[in-house]
């Protein structure tokens, strides 16, 4: 099958089951190319399953999923010659050093001869800003240089189709922003970054797509705005602080729709407010022009993470 | 996609990888080249290797010059053997161990995946790991060679010997590291991996070559003892050696249905197919995990060998006397003019025709294993026929039911098995004894109730009653039958016994061939119970195929119901 003009990655009637559990339940998704998409849901949501099926380590139990228009089933070598998968909390091995590992991984799919290689680790160390610690042994990195290592391998055959489970997870503030802003670049360049985690608002800030997973089934997918209307929580959490006149805005909030749960905190006011993007902008906007000198403006504690916590309350329930 | 564009697709670009006999391109063998060559941990290894070594080379031959006052040519020999049992410690235990604990932890660390996903070819892989995890050993053994060499330059062992003896060591070696690395594939924990590929070389070396003494000759090929047999002689003062090829004339040589062929030769056919078909095991699993460990083709094809060799190795040595366990006992003892009198006792051929129905019994059980489709390899064989339009399995498809494979072994078992008891029996040493024709059906219907039964158990009804009827019937009646013999209910237990199919070889032996020595009561009862049992067995196994057939049918409907396959099967 050669790639058509359908998605990069291509998920129908997905299942998974080990022994009497349904890890994944007929999941269907289409991925389209050059894009960051995220699968989020709580542990157990079904994710790393879906991956391990797609980066081609495990068979479903039924269902057909294509990469790059290779059916991973049937077209194995193909569709592992295109992709690259990190799996959750990525293995290092303890006998080798930085760049031995990677050099092993680039021998592995073939780039080229020693000297190309190296040159290869080296651009790839560099885009995870790990080439300082290209002679230290794996086993010394941090848990977080741990997984920019393994994204670095992952880079290293330049796939059009990325798997990364958890890659944030274990990578300081500054690390997930440089994550962020490869991955995106990547997109840019035409991959597709398939990313998961149980974070909704990492994934918010680096997926143009997200797909939210519970129990193994797909709660709700799309834009994050289509994703937190579907599931009907639309409330974020926003912090204003003024140059001056708190009392006037305190007025003003309580005065205008979709603002509820209005508090003051020193110079903060939080407040919760039920709308999308442009409608948070407009906010701000209306604000503005009623003449509040506002400082700051921002969305704190974004109630993507409420949502998260819901599902799993709900799961906990159940 | 059609099937042909599939298989295509699955096969890696062959120009981006060099061929995977270029062993030295290998990523994986260089990966490990270079993590276990470190220079500062390798370095106390070859010290340490050559310690040793060193230390037997000078202590064996000054001894043999200062103290027995040997030539130099005959003193120059004497570390060999040292030499070789040490070289031996380092490659196959030591080896071997590395091969199966590193495997495992490649699998305990999770780093194996990548390895799984990297697209080299999965025969690329099994070489990588085959010769690159025990790369230490090979150099360890390699530091100590300069003593060897040495040894037979200054020895004058013929060159011919040497390479025999090295060639064959090496292809031992190649083979017990399969053995560690399938140990290391399929057993999950790493710590019973490695203990597992231990067991299997010390039982190799200590209670397997045993079996020779009971007619089963060929499993010594799997050791490297036979060629070292041939090549005693020349590597033992030379004073020693006419001794020693006197003693070699008494030892079986390597008879293949009285094809004389060197000891060399037959072992390194014998290792050979053993060889391939570990490669096999392992690059099934390398294309795909979930494979089964041999095709129904080829695990019928393997115990159609085993059965070839078994035979032919066995039945040239009948006429000498060679194959009959007094005999070895004899020379063992150090009697080895075998005085004209003798003559093999009785219970002998009994014996050995029922070990030989064991052993064909248990590797049609351990074939079973490998090739039997559990419900959900069939389930998931359904969809995947219905998602490429066809109708129905290949009959030599993983899904597909292993009954007719497993029906063709039980026949070539029972035929060979038959076969060995024929020719053992009406040898000359039994004159005007004879094997009837009905043995032939007796030995069909053990394999029928013990093979089959068992077969249709596991596949109808799964691990879990088959685990079960492993306890139930096939130990608890040997355990409590074996207490009662000896507490002297001999009637209760040759009736306990012979409940399991473990033992019923051993009775249909006992009912077939003629038997002198068992008391009258055990005489009576022994076919009374075979043929009981048996004809239980073999209303289970009507049961049985019946559970199965409907089994099968079953999963075709579910797999129907989900609207996922055509049904055509049954």
């Amino acid at each position: 099958m050669s790639a058509g003009t359908e998605g990069a990655i291509e998920i129908r009637d997905l299942r998974v089951d080990y022994g009497d559990f349904v890890a994944v339940n007929e999941v269907s998704l289409s991925i389209p190319r050059g894009v960051v998409y995220g699968l989020v849901g709580p542990n157990g949501a079904g994710k790393t399953s879906t991956f391990k099926v797609l980066a081609t380590l495990m068979e479903p139990t039924y269902g057909e999923v294509t990469v790059a228009g290779h059916d991973v089933l049937e077209a194995t070598s193909a569709a592992r010659r295109i992709m690259g998968y990190m799996p959750d909390m990525a293995p290092v091995p303890s006998d080798l050093k930085v760049w031995e590992f990677l050099d092993f991984h680039a021998d592995t799919h073939a780039i080229g001869d020693a000297a190309t290689r190296q040159v290869r680790v080296a651009e790839c160390l560099d885009k995870v800003h790990l080439s300082d610690k290209r002679g230290a042994w794996c086993r010394a990195l941090s848990r977080g240089q741990t997984q920019r290592l393994v994204l670095a391998k992952t880079l290293l055959h330049r796939p059009q189709v990325l798997i990364l489970d958890e890659p944030a997870s274990g990578l300081d503030p500054l690390s997930r922003r440089e994550l962020r802003m490869t991955l995106q670049q990547l997109a840019k360049d035409g991959a597709t970054v398939l990313v998961s985690s149980h974070i909704l608002s990492e994934l918010a800030e680096m997926c143009s797509l997200l797909c939210v997973m519970n129990q193994g089934r797909i709660l709700s997918s799309g834009t994050a705005d289509e994703v937190r209307r579907e599931l009907g929580r639309s409330d974020r959490m926003l912090c204003v602080t003024m140059v001056e006149n708190q009392d006037g805005l305190l007025t003003w909030l309580a005065a205008h729709d979709g603002v509820h749960d209005v508090e003051r905190d020193g110079t903060e006011v939080r407040f919760g407010f039920k709308g999308d993007n442009s409608g948070q902008a407009d906010l701000l906007a209306d604000m503005v022009g009623a003449g509040l000198r506002v400082k700051t403006f921002e969305e704190r504690g974004s109630s993507f993470e409420q949502i998260l916590v819901e599902v799993a309350e709900g799961n906990r329930e159940q | 996609m059609t099937g042909t564009q599939a298989n295509a697709a699955n096969e890696p670009d062959p120009k981006a990888w060099p061929p995977a006999w270029k062993i030295w391109a290998n990523p994986i063998f260089r990966r490990y080249c270079r993590s276990r060559l470190r220079p500062r941990g390798l370095s106390v290894w070859i010290l340490l290797s050559l310690l040793i070594s060193g230390f037997l080379f000078f202590m064996f031959r000054q001894a043999s010059l200062r103290f027995e006052r040997m030539d130099l040519v005959d003193a120059e020999r004497t570390p060999l053997i040292a030499l070789l049992i040490f070289q031996g410690i380092i490659l196959f235990l030591l080896g071997t161990g590395q091969v199966a604990g590193g495997m495992t932890a490649e699998s305990d660390e999770g780093v194996l995946d990548y390895q799984r996903l990297a697209p080299m070819s999965p025969l690329a892989k099994v070489l990588g790991y085959l010769f690159g995890l025990p790369i230490r050993e090979y150099v360890l053994v390699l530091v100590t060679m300069p003593f060897s060499l040495w040894s037979l330059w200054r020895g004058e062992v013929p060159l011919n010997i040497a390479l025999q003896l090295y060639g064959i060591f090496f292809t031992a070696g190649v083979m017990y590291h399969l053995t560690g690395l399938l140990a290391g594939t399929v057993v999950k924990n790493k710590r019973w991996a490695f203990l597992a590929s231990m067991g299997v070389i010390f039982l190799l070396y200590t209670v397997i070559p045993q079996m020779a003494k009971f007619g089963l000759v060929y499993f010594k090929y799997v050791t490297i003892m036979p060629v070292f047999e041939e090549c005693y002689p020349h590597l033992i003062p030379r004073d020693a050696q006419a001794a020693a090829e006197t003693l070699q004339r008494i030892l079986p040589s390597a008879k293949f249905f009285n094809l004389d062929f060197p000891q060399v030769v037959f072992t390194l056919l014998s290792q050979g197919v053993l060889i391939v078909t570990m490669m096999v095991m392992l690059w099934r699993r390398w294309r795909r995990s979930e494979s089964h460990l041999l095709g129904k083709a080829w695990a019928t094809v393997f115990f159609g060998w085993v059965q070839l060799v078994l035979l032919g190795n066995a039945l040239p040595l009948i006429e000498s006397g060679a194959l009959f366990p007094s005999r070895g006992f004899n020379s063992f003892l150090g009697r080895f003019r075998i005085r004209g009198s003798w003559q093999p006792e009785p219970w002998e051929p009994v014996i050995m025709v029922g070990c030989y129905g064991v052993v064909t019994l248990a590797i049609l059980w351990v074939m079973m294993l490998m090739v039997s489709p559990n419900a959900e390899t069939r389930l998931r064989g359904w969809r995947r026929v219905r998602k490429l339009g066809q109708r129905r399995f290949s009959l030599i498809a993983d899904p597909a039911t292993a009954f007719p494979w497993m029906l063709l072994m039980a026949g070539m078992g029972s035929a060979g098995w038959f076969v060995f008891a024929r020719e053992l029996v009406e040898s000359r040493w039994f004159a005007g004894q004879e094997v009837p024709t009905m043995a032939l059906g007796a030995f069909a219907l053990v394999m029928a109730t013990g093979g089959l039964g068992f077969h249709a158990l596991l596949e109808g009804r799964g691990p879990r009653a088959s685990g079960m009827a492993v306890i139930f019937i096939g130990v608890v009646p040997i355990m409590v039958g074996s207490v009662l013999g000896t507490m002297g209910f001999s009637v209760v237990a040759t009736w306990l016994l012979a409940i399991s199919p473990v033992m019923a070889p051993m009775y249909a032996s006992g009912v077939m061939m003629p038997m002198t020595d068992a008391g009258a009561d055990i005489m009576r009862s022994l076919p009374r119970a075979f043929w009981f049992w048996q004809l239980v067995g073999i209303i289970m196994l009507a049961r049985l195929m019946h559970g199965l057939r409907q089994s099968l049918r079953t999963i075709a409907k579910q797999a129907d119901e989900e609207g996922k396959v055509l049904p055509d099967e049954s």
